[in-house]
């Protein structure tokens, strides 16, 4: 596998963890519970900064972590069998997603526990400073591992394979493009759009959100094994 | 209002509270200045749907939490849709 197409294998896993919606349904209620409580505009933005930081570096280092395990575990190279396994968990993922990631019910209310989702919802509404609000964002990102876990596998074992001063730069496109969704939606909150609207357009949009991310995690899983699991076993085409 | 009413919270999975006019105040003036709604207006809203539900409220000893917001948030609609949708959704964004 070349430097380039493990940069875009681990590029394409950070668009799946991006399209992944938890972390942004908790920003917008963080949003409003702070608008809401008359905090200042410079207090909102304070808050939802720490909130994204707080995600992105758990991303990060959540990626960084099983990195490090599948490079003590395997090497720089991990057997085929764990290559095939991280694409039949894409692909399992997927059609769960396809069938499962929203709630059948208005809003836009995930297929997580009904008690993360209350805990959640209840610690925004408590969040006060911006300590709290990027704990928050690290429990989103830890909150959603269900999901993101499989992007996180593949990329860690795309990128142990990498140079050394590679794998800085995957992890860095991986911290960057994941949390691109919550960086435009800070933006439109800390420029003045209304929450309504942002709330809206995401409920609306939300069976094409889950088709895609679906259909990112079946064909990311799919294009991996063949490139890696079957060309490596038949020698090539 | 003469009689207590007990809000029964998340199908009483939390303890039952009596209801506040304060604290359905509080959740309509923050639903609307969420939607950037200037604060005077928000004031007379938040009045004027507390009136209504409390009117509603009238010949009932016992609602659920989840009866007091959707009757809030169909009150709210009439004077501010966006925050009434907002309020709606509070509980089935995550």
């Amino acid at each position: 596998m070349t430097i380039l197409s493990s940069l875009a294998i681990v590029t394409l896993a950070a668009l799946i963890h991006a399209s992944f919606q938890l972390s942004i349904s908790v920003l917008t209620l963080l949003s409003g519970h702070a608008i809401g409580a008359k905090h200042s505009t410079a207090r909102v933005v304070k808050l939802t900064s720490s909130f994204v930081i707080g995600a992105g570096i758990m991303a990060v280092l959540l990626l960084a972590f099983i990195a490090l395990v599948v490079q003590q575990t395997f090497g720089g190279d991990a057997p085929q069998l764990v290559w095939a396994v991280a694409c039949g968990l894409m692909i399992g993922l997927g059609v769960a997603v396809w069938m499962f990631y929203y709630r059948r019910e208005k809003g836009t209310a995930l297929w997580i526990p009904r008690s993360v989702a209350h805990y959640l919802s209840d610690r925004t509404k408590a969040t006060k400073v911006s300590a709290e609000s990027f704990a928050l964002g690290v429990m989103s990102v830890i909150a959603e591992l269900l999901f993101i876990i499989a992007p996180l596998f593949l990329s860690a074992l795309v990128i142990v394979q990498l140079p050394g001063t590679w794998q800085l730069v995957a992890i860095g496109i991986y911290g960057i493009v994941s949390i691109l969704p919550l960086v435009s939606v800070w933006a439109l909150i800390s420029s003045g759009h209304k929450l309504s609207d942002i709330q809206k357009w995401r409920e609306s949009n939300k069976s094409f959100l889950q088709f895609a991310a679906g259909s990112g995690l079946i064909i990311l899983g799919l294009f991996t094994y063949v490139t890696k699991v079957l060309t490596d076993t038949l020698g090539g085409f | 209002m003469s009689q207590l009413i007990d809000v029964v919270k998340r199908q009483g999975k939390r303890p039952t509270e009596t209801f506040t006019r304060e604290k359905l105040h509080a959740s309509v003036v923050a639903a609307c200045l969420s939607v950037k709604t200037p604060a005077g207006q928000t004031e007379k809203i938040a009045e004027a749907v507390c009136d209504a539900v409390i009117d509603w409220l009238q010949i009932r000893p016992e609602v659920t939490s989840g009866d007091l917001r959707r009757i809030a948030a169909r009150k709210l609609h009439i004077h501010h849709p966006d925050a009434a949708y907002i309020y709606e959704q509070h509980r089935i964004i995550i």
